[in-house]
């Protein structure tokens, strides 16, 4: 009985996981086929040979470094004093935070062009808008993680503790709570990344260079190169996945108050 | 005047639910407290408005002659032991008794020194590189204890520091504590729900319960002389059963039919009146050797061994007394069933 479970559960992922994997093997080999009737890596080398896909991408890099800075420095403190001082609102808050997965990008992108691009708040133009548009979208991930960070530490009495010792709020944060929760910050932070890397529409709407227009202009252009760039991402993607359960693997974990 | 001063202070954190109440201390410098209660009684309320964590709703707190009501915790030099270790998990032993003068931006050799001093005095030497997750977690309050007293504060808190141990290394880090406390003459108080805890450490225990100090005294009048029907029972084991008054003024009081007498308490006693009085275990004892002035028939209902004393259940009338005696291998216990008298003096009955 339960061999035959067994059978029928691997059989199982293993459907899964050829659900997943093909299109990105057959997209792969595509990729491949640049040169007529060989495999060759010719799609790639165009790609990094293009001085706009570096220009866009370094772009997509650059807003990812600030949303991931924004992110830290909002929902890093935003958690820490939701769980010390109003743990009643940290229902209400985890709802807020989930709002990005329910309102569908390209209703929040016309939101943002509509409120900002009128006096008194013209900024539609500039790229904090764009980046507090990501901090927005990365929030579900950045907030979770730092949230899920501080529960497996005893906030409160690491606060006190700290307190009692003649530390101030600042160094509360930084000496004490940061550092107990490096992990969590940063596979929220990966996460950002991938998030700003591959995100579409707001780039695209609030017109500033980004990786995913970019793909999506080249792909109306050319064959190969967009699936070699989807490649890319997926594997930049997977590289920051592999960062986070590295760290996570190499992390002690210790909880203030477990015996 | 007194090293620490707590006075009239009330504590409510909504407005049905009244935390500590009335709550009025001088403790003396060096001097140890207790604060012993049940769980909720404001024990802990009081000790965290004494560190600054939570504000009195009124009264005033006076450190060393300063007022400290409306100081912020991180200024008023106060140590504090948590329950739950609360070791920075981020840093090693060292890091953590040195972190409080780190912010207080002391010289590193200086920090150095202090942080071996602190280790020798909680005994142990060479552990300052490890981290609390390789610690035990009597090490790990030892760690905290360091920390805490790292700064030579005024006042060290403790609250319930050896709740979270086993019952061996809680025995032997109080007495560690007690003897640390006494060889820096600090000004401590330390929050316990355990009153053998209370008992053994304190130079004076206040017994709380629902938001009120019950009794304010050392632990051997605390253990002997309850003044409150809760302070018996929480402290110690007892025998507390319901008497009627016969003669107020001889003292003398009617148990399940039989007559006793108590040294006081009854005087101020209509006659008929019902009255609940108590009478340690430990106080009574068979009557076969020494006779007191107290004496009742009884039938002996259960025996239970409990290691060092052993606990014998009598009944009387229809009441059920405690009787314990130490235990010895020479005992001779009698039977369950066997008739006998059990007899104690007069000081023994507490009239509550």
């Amino acid at each position: 009985m339960m061999r035959g479970g067994k059978v029928w559960a691997w059989f199982i992922m293993f459907l899964g996981v050829l659900y997943f994997f093909l299109p990105l093997l057959a997209t792969f080999i595509f990729s491949l086929k640049a040169r007529l009737g060989e495999l060759s890596f010719q799609a790639y080398i165009n790609i990094f040979n293009s001085p706009q896909f570096m220009y866009n991408f370094l772009a997509s890099v650059l807003w990812a470094v600030f949303t991931i800075i924004v992110g830290i420095l909002l929902f890093v403190p935003t958690a820490f004093v939701i769980r010390l001082r109003v743990p009643k609102a940290r229902s209400s808050v985890e709802f807020i935070t989930l709002l990005p997965f329910v309102i569908p990008p390209i209703v929040y992108v016309f939101g943002l062009v509509r409120t900002y691009s009128q006096p008194p708040l013209l900024i539609v133009d500039s790229p904090f808008l764009l980046i507090a548009g990501y901090t927005i979208l990365s929030m579900p991930y950045m907030y979770r993680s730092v949230d899920t960070g501080l529960r497996s530490i005893d906030v409160r009495t690491l606060t006190e503790a700290a307190q009692s010792l003649g530390a101030g709020w600042t160094t509360i944060l930084f000496r004490v709570i940061l550092p107990n929760i490096r992990t969590a910050i940063l596979s929220g932070a990966f996460l950002s990344f991938a998030i700003v890397i591959g995100e579409l529409i707001l780039a695209q709407y609030l017109v500033k260079p980004a990786f995913a227009p970019y793909m999506a202009y080249v792909m109306q252009q050319k064959a190969f190169e967009p699936a070699a760039m989807a490649i890319v991402s997926f594997a930049l993607t997977w590289i920051a996945m592999g960062i986070i359960s590295l760290i996570g693997r190499g992390q002690q974990v210790q909880v203030a108050g477990g015996r | 005047m007194a090293f620490l001063e707590i006075n009239n202070v009330n504590k409510s954190f909504s407005k049905d639910t009244v935390a500590v109440q009335d709550f009025n201390l001088q403790v003396q410098t060096g001097e140890l407290v207790s604060f012993l209660g049940p769980s909720g009684c404001g024990k802990t309320t009081t000790l965290r408005m004494v560190a600054g964590f939570e504000i009195p709703t009124s009264g005033r707190i006076v450190i060393n002659g300063k007022d400290v009501t409306d100081v912020p915790p991180n200024q008023r030099n106060v140590g504090m032991v948590f329950q739950a270790y609360a070791l920075f998990p981020n840093m090693t032993v060292a890091g953590n008794i040195g972190f409080g003068m780190k912010i207080a931006k002391k010289p590193p050799e200086q920090i150095k020194k202090r942080v071996e001093e602190m280790l020798k005095l909680i005994h142990m030497d060479g552990f300052g590189e490890r981290y609390p997750y390789q610690l035990s977690g009597g090490q790990q309050q030892r760690v905290a204890l360091a920390r805490a007293l790292a700064l030579s504060p005024s006042i060290l808190l403790l609250d319930e520091p050896l709740s979270a141990l086993d019952a061996k290394i809680r025995v032997m880090l109080r007495s560690e504590i007690r003897s640390i406390q006494q060889q820096l003459g600090i000004t401590t108080i330390y929050v316990t729900h355990d009153q053998e805890e209370a008992l053994s450490i304190s130079d004076r225990v206040v017994v709380m319960y629902q938001g009120r100090m019950e009794q304010v005294g050392p632990p051997f009048e605390i253990y002997n002389f309850p003044q409150t029907e809760f302070v018996a029972q929480f402290v110690g084991t007892l025998n507390s059963v319901e008497a009627e008054v016969v003669d107020p003024a001889g003292q003398i009081l009617q148990l399940s039919g039989q007559k006793i007498q108590a040294a006081q308490g009854v005087e101020n006693k209509q006659p008929g009146a019902k009255v609940k009085i108590s009478i340690r275990p430990e106080r009574l004892s068979f009557a076969n050797e020494e006779k007191k002035a107290n004496l009742l028939e009884c039938t002996v209902e259960t025996i239970t061994f409990l290691g060092s004393i052993v606990r014998i259940r009598v009944d009387v009338g229809s009441l059920l007394l405690n009787m314990d005696t130490f235990n010895n291998p020479f005992l001779e216990l009698p039977k369950i069933g066997d008739r006998a008298q059990v007899t104690f003096s007069r000081e023994a009955v507490l009239v509550l």
